[in-house]
């Protein structure tokens, strides 16, 4: 080979590389489990009254290509609007007060082993005291590689 | 050059040519020698240099006796050939009469390079420090570091093949050598290790890149050398040379962006009599939000309208002080560094992590170069003394270092889990101090290098003291402290003129001792009980490490190789074993593991490179295995005590595979026109654990960069102009391992051109820089707003600035 072909066949042999490399099969599994809060029976959905006093059915859809791993919720007050969903739409704007009694809890949602596709439902307590307004209802979904989903709703407690 | 002409009669010497800048010495006897003395304009003796001495096609190497002093013995007396080269320093080549008996030169080398080195950033390789060493290595001096100037000295440093930046915002960014940053390379500052947190993945570098006047890039397994934590390579911040003699001088700098409006002062003044010289500098840079190609960033579905397409907040300041005084002696030289560097920047603030924030956008939007919460803010001192001794055998030096580094991360407090909703007014902690983080660091670095026949023996011993404290209402990594020591050996053995075998053994230890630390607020038990939890618990523990490294360099005329295998390895961190806390802003339970061991690597590194008048080529190929690299391993559970129903993140160990290389070729096609292709390709992948499979966090992508420069010839009043363009084609990074995404690949364009010109006696310098020419909006997969999906900088002009002045007290070597 010349001195003068060389330039050439090293671009040539880098740009294959770069190409090809991207090309090669995956085995390990890169997807994220998906929360499906958009079906027609999903609870709550976003911008949603519920009550203190009683409790509401929670119903999510979940699903992941593999295998579903655990499930968790997470509701804490967002009176001063300090964070947003997850959503395109955001609830109609109400003014932030102080939190006094503010209500939250950490909830597991059980996920049965071995699935790939589950609708956990899960009944939670409001009790009457709390604090009324705008509160988070955060999912948070693995799948058994360690992929995690978040999904942030916002719920309105009367 | 009268004086050089009276110093050669009045001592008898041979005949030199005016060319050379020689002074010379010749003593009469029996045999006939030569021994040339190396030494710069400040002089200062020349290691590592190149002598050579020819006449009628046959060459005679100089081989280096003692440091700086080359002999050549068994010559006969006659003129010849004598060329000399030295790293950093202009190469020279001149005629030499050699008379009967010992002959004995001085001879002066003045700082630069040579003109086809120039053409790359990465170019220098044809030098002998570079064929020297038995690692892949890449040197970048001043004028390359201007040209290329970024935000940041790691993105100046990213276009070299193999280097990677995880950007944090525009001005801000910590390196990676072949894929492997934080605790797994060393940046190591006049002679002593950096220290900083640079565990933090939105933690920068914290090193004023005007200060810094080259570069040293050691990829591959220098642990025998700088003990531990240099698995992937080290990031080696030399000095300046220090003045002339009898000087007296300065400069300036002008920078201004305009992707973040950018604007920046540097300067610095030197002055030097016969042996005592002072330097200091300062530098100050004031930048507004940066500017990206798109309206709206997303942060899951909920769409953030960019104001003038402004990311919100992240605007910043920055600044340096730096100052060293020292004598230059015969037999000795001193020199005490002191330096701070200060930086207050903004973060993105419509998401905090993965969480994303509601902020006031009327307030934040008032002003683009406000830095409101979430911000940081970094201040790192440092003093550094370094000793330098020369005897006929040894060359000693000693670094001795104070650091302090201090880091507050300010946010707005936001309950989580079972923080109260409502901030408690004596909690002591202020209301906005989210995480502070004090280091105070002790060291030193002790090395003696000497000749023993064919060998080249350096000798070293290393220790740190580091004493960290944490603070703030958040809470990620314990205090602790850590007393490092280690011990080294390297020989470089010359076979002959062409083959070196290198041996290196090294044994460290190291003690960490962790604090416990435990939540300010109580979190429901079970039972339902509320207790302070225990984040962190006590822990002591000790590591040794045995490391080591066996390799060899063969170098020709034009092509010269490499081959060494390595061990390297690291100490787990106080965070990586003790630490049992909630990342909020990732909604992760990241949990310690007491029981982790050292880290180590083994690594097998070779390079084949070829330099002639017109081609420079280099490909740098390596494979490198993890017996238990420390891994934090997203698992599919959640933990709803401690965790507070967060994903559990555990440290673990896991066997890992790495392979790689780089490859650079650069071509002249004529006096003015050269062109160059280079590099990189990295594979990782877990052979063991949970993750068996996937490969490693924050692995940067294959890409390769094309780049075209044109330099014109010597014009009236400019000099040394070029024209450059460059493209870099981004491959996509499909291989991810949670929490990652996949990020689509990209290309990237830059022009950079510039100048030097004269006016009267005054130089100054011009360099210009359009980055991301055709802004393209893409996502740098180990950029820490990849998560969020931050694009990077669009389309940014760049222009640079200096002016030098100078005032020989004495003109002795240049008249």
């Amino acid at each position: 080979m010349t001195k003068k072909s060389i330039f050439p066949s090293l671009v040539v042999l880098l740009s294959a590389t770069v190409l090809l490399s991207s090309c090669k099969k995956e085995s390990a599994d890169t997807e994220y489990p998906v929360i499906d809060v958009d079906y027609p029976g999903s609870f709550p959905k976003n911008c949603v009254d519920v009550s203190r006093g009683g409790s509401f059915t929670s119903t999510i859809r979940v699903h992941d290509n593999v295998e579903l791993g655990s499930m968790s919720v997470e509701i804490h007050e967002n009176f001063d609007h300090h964070t947003h969903s997850t959503d395109v739409e955001s609830c109609p704007e109400v003014p932030a007060k102080i939190p006094v009694n503010p209500f939250s809890a950490i909830v597991e949602f059980p996920l049965p082993a071995g699935q790939s596709s589950y609708t956990s439902v899960k009944d939670i307590n409001i009790p009457a005291g709390v604090d009324t307004g705008r509160y988070h209802f955060i999912i948070r979904l693995t799948d058994q590689a360690g992929w995690q989903t978040i999904k942030g709703i916002e719920i309105n407690i009367k | 050059m009268l004086l050089q002409k009276i110093m050669c009669k009045f001592k008898l010497c041979a005949v030199i040519t005016v060319l050379l800048q020689l002074h010379c010495v010749a003593v009469y006897a029996q045999t006939s020698s030569l021994s040339i003395r190396l030494f710069n304009q400040s002089d200062e003796l020349i290691t590592g240099g190149t002598i050579t001495l020819s006449a009628d096609s046959r060459r005679y190497p100089a081989t280096e006796k003692t440091p700086g002093t080359y002999q050549i013995d068994s010559i006969r007396a006659g003129v010849y050939t004598l060329e000399a080269a030295a790293f950093r320093y202009q190469s020279k080549t001149a005629s030499i009469k050699i008379d009967e008996g010992a002959n004995t030169v001085l001879l002066h080398l003045s700082v630069g390079y040579n003109t086809l080195e120039n053409v790359v950033v990465t170019g220098y390789s044809s030098n002998s420090k570079i064929r020297a060493s038995n690692l892949s290595m890449h040197i970048v001096g001043e004028t390359e570091l201007r040209k290329n100037m970024g935000g940041s000295l790691v993105q100046t440093l990213s276009k070299i093949p193999g280097i990677e930046m995880m950007g944090i915002g525009a001005a801000q960014a910590k390196p990676t050598i072949r894929g492997l940053g934080f605790d797994r390379m060393l940046v190591i500052d006049k002679g002593i290790k950096h220290e900083a947190q640079q565990w933090g993945a939105d933690h920068g570098l914290e090193i004023d890149q005007f200060s810094v006047n080259e570069v040293e890039i050691i990829k591959g397994p220098a642990s025998f050398l700088y003990g531990a934590g240099a698995i992937g390579g080290v990031l080696k911040i030399n000095p300046a040379l220090k003045p002339q003699k009898n000087s007296f001088g300065g400069s300036l700098q002008l920078i201004g962006k305009t992707s973040n409006m950018l604007g920046g002062l540097a300067g610095n003044l030197y002055t030097r009599n016969d042996k005592w010289f002072f330097t200091t500098g300062f530098s100050y840079q004031d930048y507004a939000d940066y500017k990206v190609p798109a309206d709206s960033i997303f942060v899951y579905d909920y769409a953030v309208k960019l104001h003038n397409r402004n990311l919100r907040n992240t605007a910043g300041v920055q600044s340096g002080l730096n100052a060293s005084a020292g004598f230059v002696g015969e037999k000795w030289q001193n020199t005490l560094y002191v330096s701070n560097v200060f930086s207050r920047s903004g973060l993105f603030a419509n998401a905090h992590g993965l969480e994303p924030k509601k902020v006031n956008h009327l307030l934040y939007d008032k002003s683009s170069r406000d830095i409101m919460e979430p911000s940081d803010q970094v201040n790192h001192f440092k003093v550094i003394n370094y000793t330098a001794i020369a005897t006929r055998q040894h060359a000693i030096s000693l670094a001795v270092g104070y650091q302090n580094n201090f880091r507050q991360e300010f946010s707005k407090y936001v309950a989580h889990g079972y923080m109260p909703a409502t901030y408690p007014s004596n909690n002591g902690i202020p209301q906005n101090l989210e995480r502070e983080y004090s280091k105070q660091v002790f060291s030193f670095q002790l090395n003696d290098e000497f000749k023993a026949f064919t060998h080249n023996l350096t000798m070293g011993a290393s220790g740190e003291i580091q004493l960290n404290k944490v603070d703030g209402w958040s809470f990620l990594t314990p205090a602790f402290k850590q007393y490092t020591a280690g011990i080294f050996v390297y020989d470089k053995i010359t076979i002959n003129s062409k083959l070196s075998l290198h041996l290196a053994a090294r044994t460290d230890f190291s003690y960490i001792n962790i604090n416990a630390y435990r939540d300010w607020f109580y979190s429901r038990l079970p039972n339902g009980t509320q207790e302070q939890l225990e984040r962190a618990s006590a822990l002591k523990r000790n590591f040794s490490s045995l490391t080591g490294s066996a390799g060899i360099t063969y170098n020709l005329r034009q092509w010269w190789f490499k081959v060494n295998v390595g061990k390297s390895f690291r100490v787990p961190i106080a965070k990586e074993l003790a630490a049992n806390g909630v990342n909020y802003h990732y909604f992760s339970f990241e949990k310690g593991n007491p029981n982790l061991d050292a880290e180590e690597s083994w690594q097998l590194d070779a390079s084949a490179s070829f330099k002639n008048e017109n081609w420079y080529l280099e490909i740098s190929p390596f494979i490198n295995y993890f017996p238990n690299y420390i891994y934090l391993n997203p698992t599919a559970r959640h933990d709803y005590f401690y965790g507070a129903g967060n994903q559990i993140f555990q440290y673990s160990q896991s066997k890992v595979f790495r392979a790689g290389g780089e490859m650079e070729a650069n071509y002249r096609i004529s006096r003015s026109l050269s062109t160059g292709i280079s590099g990189e390709y990295l594979y990782a992948q877990q052979l063991s654990g949970d993750k068996a499979g996937y490969g490693l966090p924050s692995c940067p992508p294959h890409s390769a960069t094309f780049s075209f420069t044109f330099e014109p010839q010597q014009m009236k009043h400019f000099s040394a102009p070029y024209i450059s363009a460059d493209a870099q084609f981004v491959a996509p990074q499909n291989r991810i391992v949670p929490p990652e995404k996949q990020s689509a690949g990209y290309m990237l364009m830059n022009l950079q051109a510039g100048s030097q010109f004269h006016v009267g006696k005054q130089t100054f310098d011009l360099n210009m820089q359009i980055r991301n020419l055709f802004n393209t909006s893409y996502l740098m997969h180990t950029s820490f707003y990849r998560l969020i999906g931050l694009p990077e900088e669009g389309v940014n002009f760049i222009l640079s600035f200096k002016t030098n002045f100078n005032i020989s007290k004495s003109k002795k070597h240049n008249d």
